[in-house]
């Protein structure tokens, strides 16, 4: 393990590449590669998904973290995220807004039996778990458990189809 | 309640989007190599399918029939979807940027899921109310997102299997696939819509 990088422990990780972005003495700011969704299909360049790696996108998706490994701007390395973290941001972003608003739809809809009633108790319970989503989000970004962490540099001969 | 219950079950596993209605491939081909990613994609087809359903089932009944609108229901049902990715890709970003690091990468792949667009076209087929479709809607998406995470197990472990060179890559995909679905054909006896 290099220094400065953060020890992958027994977990099972996501991992993928990014590119460092910009640096300075304490931080680097990371830019994700296109990854292996994409990448490997050979009708990428046909495919509406592959707007999803446009550079507006992709610039929406820096990050920062600690430069103890004294990264440089260009540098590639190999960043990874906890299989178990990906399904819980999954659950808060989706699951929860999702649920809330199906929940309020079927309930509203034995209570009172019409549709309209129905509707608005959907978009009612779908903004009530869009608010749960951001308390529970923030309070997982806060102790850092959805934060991708450095694993390594990228070693030769290595491409965006890790993990 | 039980009509509702049995409505989700009969969805998800007798008429699963992808073994029976053969809806979504793309996806069920391209984004199975690995469970987590498979994981990451069913979770967010299965917000935006729900809602998609949702407003869909809103747009058919308060403009599309009213006005004499239903030539124009596929376009119509196409703008639809794109608008709820649009709209879910703002709220994530917007609630967590965190997340939307994680999971962002997603989200465009579904406007090109064909699955989003057959299941509110077949809510409208099928004359559903708003908690039938809302309902089909999820239980269509629930089935998509098990086979997606099935399919992706299987072929990780496809991938340390010994293969005969022919069959390497997308042919054993393929038979893995038809197996699968026929034993989906298993759940055929519990319900049919």
């Amino acid at each position: 393990m290099s220094v400065g990088f953060a020890d992958a422990g027994g977990g099972h990780l996501v991992e993928g590449i990014a590119r460092v972005v910009a640096a300075d003495g304490v931080k680097v700011w990371l830019e994700p590669e296109q990854t292996s969704t994409c990448g490997g299909c050979a009708s990428a360049a046909a495919c509406a998904g592959k707007t999803g790696q446009s550079d507006r996108r992709l610039k929406a998706r820096r990050f920062a973290v600690g430069n103890e490994a004294g990264l440089k701007v260009g540098d590639r390395v190999v960043i990874g995220m906890s299989e178990y973290a990906l399904i819980r941001a999954s659950t808060i972003a989706y699951a929860v807004p999702l649920l809330s608003m199906m929940a309020g739809a079927v309930t509203a809809q034995l209570t009172f039996g019409s549709d309209a009633a129905a509707m608005a108790a959907a978009a009612g319970g779908l903004l009530f778990g869009v608010l749960v989503a951001r308390v529970w989000a923030g309070r997982l970004q806060e102790s850092g458990d959805l934060s991708p962490h450095l694993l390594r540099r990228v070693g030769p001969g290595e491409d965006c189809h890790v993990g | 309640m039980q009509e509702l219950i049995l409505l989700i079950v009969g969805t998800a596993l007798v008429n699963n989007v992808v073994l029976a209605r053969f809806l979504g491939l793309c996806s069920f081909m391209g984004v199975t190599t690995k469970v987590d990613t498979a994981v990451g994609l069913g979770m967010a087809t299965t917000f935006v399918m729900t809602v998609s359903s949702v407003l869909a089932w809103a747009v058919e009944t308060f403009l599309l029939v009213p006005y004499g609108l239903g030539y124009l229901r596929t376009v119509t049902f196409i703008l639809v979807i794109a608008a709820v990715v649009q709209f879910t890709e703002s709220v994530v970003r917007k609630v967590s940027p965190s997340l939307f690091q994680t999971l962002g990468i997603y989200l465009p792949l579904i406007t090109t899921n064909c699955a989003v667009l057959g299941i509110p076209l077949l809510n409208v087929h099928d004359n559903f109310n708003f908690i039938q479709s809302m309902l089909n809607g999820f239980g269509a998406a629930l089935g998509f997102s098990m086979i997606l995470a099935i399919f992706a197990g299987l072929r990780e472990r496809l991938a340390l299997a010994e293969v005969p060179r022919l069959f390497m890559g997308p042919p054993i995909g393929f038979i893995t696939a038809s197996l699968l679905a026929l034993a989906f054909m298993g759940f055929s006896g519990i319900h049919t819509n």
